[in-house]
């Protein structure tokens, strides 16, 4: 690989581009489904090839973290936190509505010192609809009802999803859409790749399946 | 860990400065590139939004909602900073809607200004919402403007964010006073559309809000000028099993059991 | 990077009311003028605007400098003003009013606002006071501020006497402002006047088409034909 001077330098011009991701949220029928790419790298230097960047917050919620890793582990960390916090005091898992808010809030709390993530929430309600949102780091939503995407690989990202995107796909489809969008994507930044995990939420199962890719 | 007291929290600042310092470029946040309006006509108030956010050069979102809701009777327009805009009526939307719990009367417009004022100057222009607000309360129709330093300007007809100029030619050359409502809604749609059209800023599609007496219209897509530009004929249709999957794990997750008709009561005697 | 283009008022300089504002006493009272205009960077942001804001019934401000800075205090200092005109149960004097100005600019140093507090009170008759930034109060018989008022403290100290009647302060304050409206970039729009005796204040409106004064002062551009 040809790197140009710019890259030689340790410091990356953009903290969110320190680590590195891929992430794309989708909304089917009646399910969602929610992918990252596996690597973990500072900057082109990969560290491991196992490193998933959604993690469950229920049965029925994901969330996905992308940006600095050490910033995605804490607010992880946090949420799984309040959730099970929420739990003890509601006794029912949280709504994906309402956790989103709870993102928000939580890093509108440090409007002024954020921390270095963009959030990518996917779930279904109560009622089995799909509830997809995203949000830059100081936790501006934007609901979706196609599909939300994060991460270094964003720009790549946004164009495939745009045109496989498709109303109404069955979990299968769903999944199968999900995962070409995210490997043609990734497959575009140096930053992310290394394979991947997509899981798809339904009423009564998750599917997680792993994939693996070419990226050396 | 989790704070009780509300507000803003400094942890991170010093730790980012740092990380600022070393040259690592902060990042940037979803800006609303916006154009917003308001008019007073005849019997009320009309608020006018466009539907872009971006975030740098790509657009974040094609049909997001800028015009907020304050209060039953009051509406504000939203640009600068998505958060912050968001935030800002979130947080005096709630405020009112306790004073109007405490006091069992009608919020009023100046009593929303004077909170989102003295929020915007207390942060000195960081908190960067641009706002129009506009509402009718028992004294009349009011509209203001508000930017993000905590200034406000009160006027017939206004506009903000940076297709304001464009919406602002608009009004210059078609307000009138005492407008009906049909005509007052068209203006306000053309000022919108000219900074659709004219600010790069600015796009999709043109909210409208028309707030009255004793009842609001929220005409959301009001004007929808940029649907999908083409649909494919045939879709591309992926075949199951294309993904190279390694490994699959599925869990069941039902939560809730089928439940049949009752057993018949036993025999007791 | 914010496309959001170089007039969004959310990336540009803040709202400042680059003005032209005067105050002048005449036997029976002050008049106070103001220009119209409030601009964020090149672009008008408001052309109809109220720089003259009432503290008492009697008493008013002036203000130029930044918008929001002027605003709040003088929220905050007709709230202060109203809590004690309501312990003494009489109208604040209007020294009392300018004093408290003085200190805010004085205690608050990152305000920027150059304002003028004039009114009429039973122990003081008419009076103005110039409030600077910085904290500074001076009791003048009349006073002119903003970035319009350079154009003009020298009409004003050659026009201006001891002992006007009404009409001829009105008609010096709205000379005054014409002047400079027309030679400063940032002041423009309508003359707004206001004249505060002993029974009150009264307002006036000088729109543009009503001070024909400076059109025929102006030089007729070369190769136009009039």
């Amino acid at each position: 690989m040809v790197v140009t001077p710019d890259h030689l330098t340790l410091q990356p011009r953009v903290i969110f581009e320190y680590n590195g991701s891929a992430i794309i949220a989708m909304a089917g029928k009646e399910c969602v489904a929610i992918a990252s790419d596996l690597r973990f790298g500072v900057q082109l230097q990969t560290l491991a090839t196992d490193h998933k960047k959604v993690y469950k917050i229920h049965d029925q919620l994901f969330l996905g973290l992308s940006g600095l890793a050490s910033d995605a582990e804490t607010l992880s960390q946090r949420f799984k936190f309040k959730h099970t916090l929420y739990k003890l005091r509601e006794e029912r898992d949280i709504k994906p509505s309402a956790f989103a808010q709870l993102v928000s809030a939580t890093l509108y709390e440090k409007r002024f010192g954020p921390y270095f993530c963009q959030p990518v929430i996917a779930g279904l309600e109560p009622d089995g609809t799909p509830y997809l949102c995203g949000m830059d780091s100081i936790g501006a939503i934007e609901t979706a009802k196609d599909f939300m995407i994060a991460g270094t690989a964003s720009d790549a990202l946004l164009g495939i999803c745009e045109s496989l995107w498709r109303p109404d796909m069955g979990p299968e489809e769903l999944f199968e859409v999900t995962a070409e969008a995210l490997l043609s994507g990734q497959g575009r930044d140096c930053l992310a790749g290394w394979g991947a995990v997509v899981y798809v939420i339904t009423k009564d199962q998750i599917i997680a399946r792993q994939l693996k890719e070419r990226t050396v | 860990m989790a704070s009780a007291t509300g507000g803003f929290n400094f942890d991170l600042v010093e730790r980012n400065e740092l990380l600022q310092k070393r040259g690592m470029q902060g990042p940037g946040f979803t800006k609303t590139g916006t154009t917003i309006a308001g008019i007073i006509f005849k019997d009320g108030i009309v608020l006018g939004a466009d539907t872009r956010s971006t975030s740098g050069s790509t657009v974040a979102d094609k049909n997001c909602e800028k015009i907020h809701f304050i209060a039953p009777n009051i509406y504000c327009c939203g640009a600068g900073t998505a958060a912050d805009t968001e935030n800002v009526t979130g947080m005096v939307s709630s405020q009112l809607e306790l004073h109007r719990y405490g006091t069992n009367r009608e919020s009023r417009v100046v009593t929303a200004l004077t909170l989102l004022k003295s929020h915007l100057f207390k942060y000195q222009g960081h908190v960067s919402a641009a706002l129009v607000l506009g509402g009718v309360d028992f004294k009349g129709p009011h509209l203001f403007t508000i930017y993000p330093h905590g200034s406000t300007d009160s006027l017939p007809y206004c506009t903000m964010g940076s297709g304001s100029l464009n919406a602002m030619s608009v009004f210059e050359s078609g307000f009138r006073d005492d407008m009906d409502q049909a005509s007052a809604v068209e203006l306000v749609t053309r000022a919108i559309r000219a900074g659709v059209y004219n600010d790069l800023g600015s796009g999709s599609n043109v909210d409208i809000c028309v707030i009255k007496r004793g009842s609001v219209e929220y005409l959301r897509n009001h004007q929808y000028l940029q649907g999908k530009t083409y649909e494919r004929a045939h879709p591309m249709v992926i075949k199951s099993g294309n993904a190279p999957v390694v490994a699959e794990r599925r869990f069941d997750v039902a939560q809730y059991v089928e439940v049949g008709p009752a057993p018949e009561a036993m025999e007791l005697s | 990077m914010d496309c959001s283009g170089e007039h969004n008022p959310s990336s540009t300089s803040p709202p400042h009311t680059g003005t032209t504002i005067v105050a002048v006493t005449y036997a029976g009272g002050v008049v106070i003028g103001a220009d119209s205009r409030v601009s964020t960077g090149n672009y008008i942001s408001n052309r109809a605007s109220d720089k003259i804001t009432p503290l008492t019934d009697r008493v008013y401000l002036l203000r130029s400098g930044s918008a929001s800075d002027t605003q709040a205090v003088s929220d905050y200092v007709r709230y202060f003003t109203e809590q004690h005109e309501s312990q003494l149960q009489r109208p604040a004097l209007v020294k009392t009013v300018a004093g408290m100005i003085r200190s805010m600019n004085y205690q608050y140093k990152h305000l920027v606002g150059a304002m003028i507090v004039a009114g009429w009170d039973a122990a003081g008759g008419p009076q103005v006071y110039g409030c600077p930034i910085g904290g500074t109060l001076s009791k003048e018989s009349w006073t002119t501020d903003g970035s319009g008022s350079t154009y003009i403290w020298g009409y004003l100290d050659e026009e201006f006497r001891e002992g006007m009647t009404r009409s001829e302060a009105e008609d010096l304050v709205a000379t005054a402002l014409e002047l400079a409206m027309a030679r400063d970039g940032s002041s423009g729009g309508v003359v707004r006047l206001v004249t505060i005796t002993e029974k009150g204040a009264e307002r006036r409106l000088i729109k543009p088409e009503e001070h024909p004064v400076l059109w025929d002062e102006l030089p007729t551009p070369l190769g136009v034909v009039v």
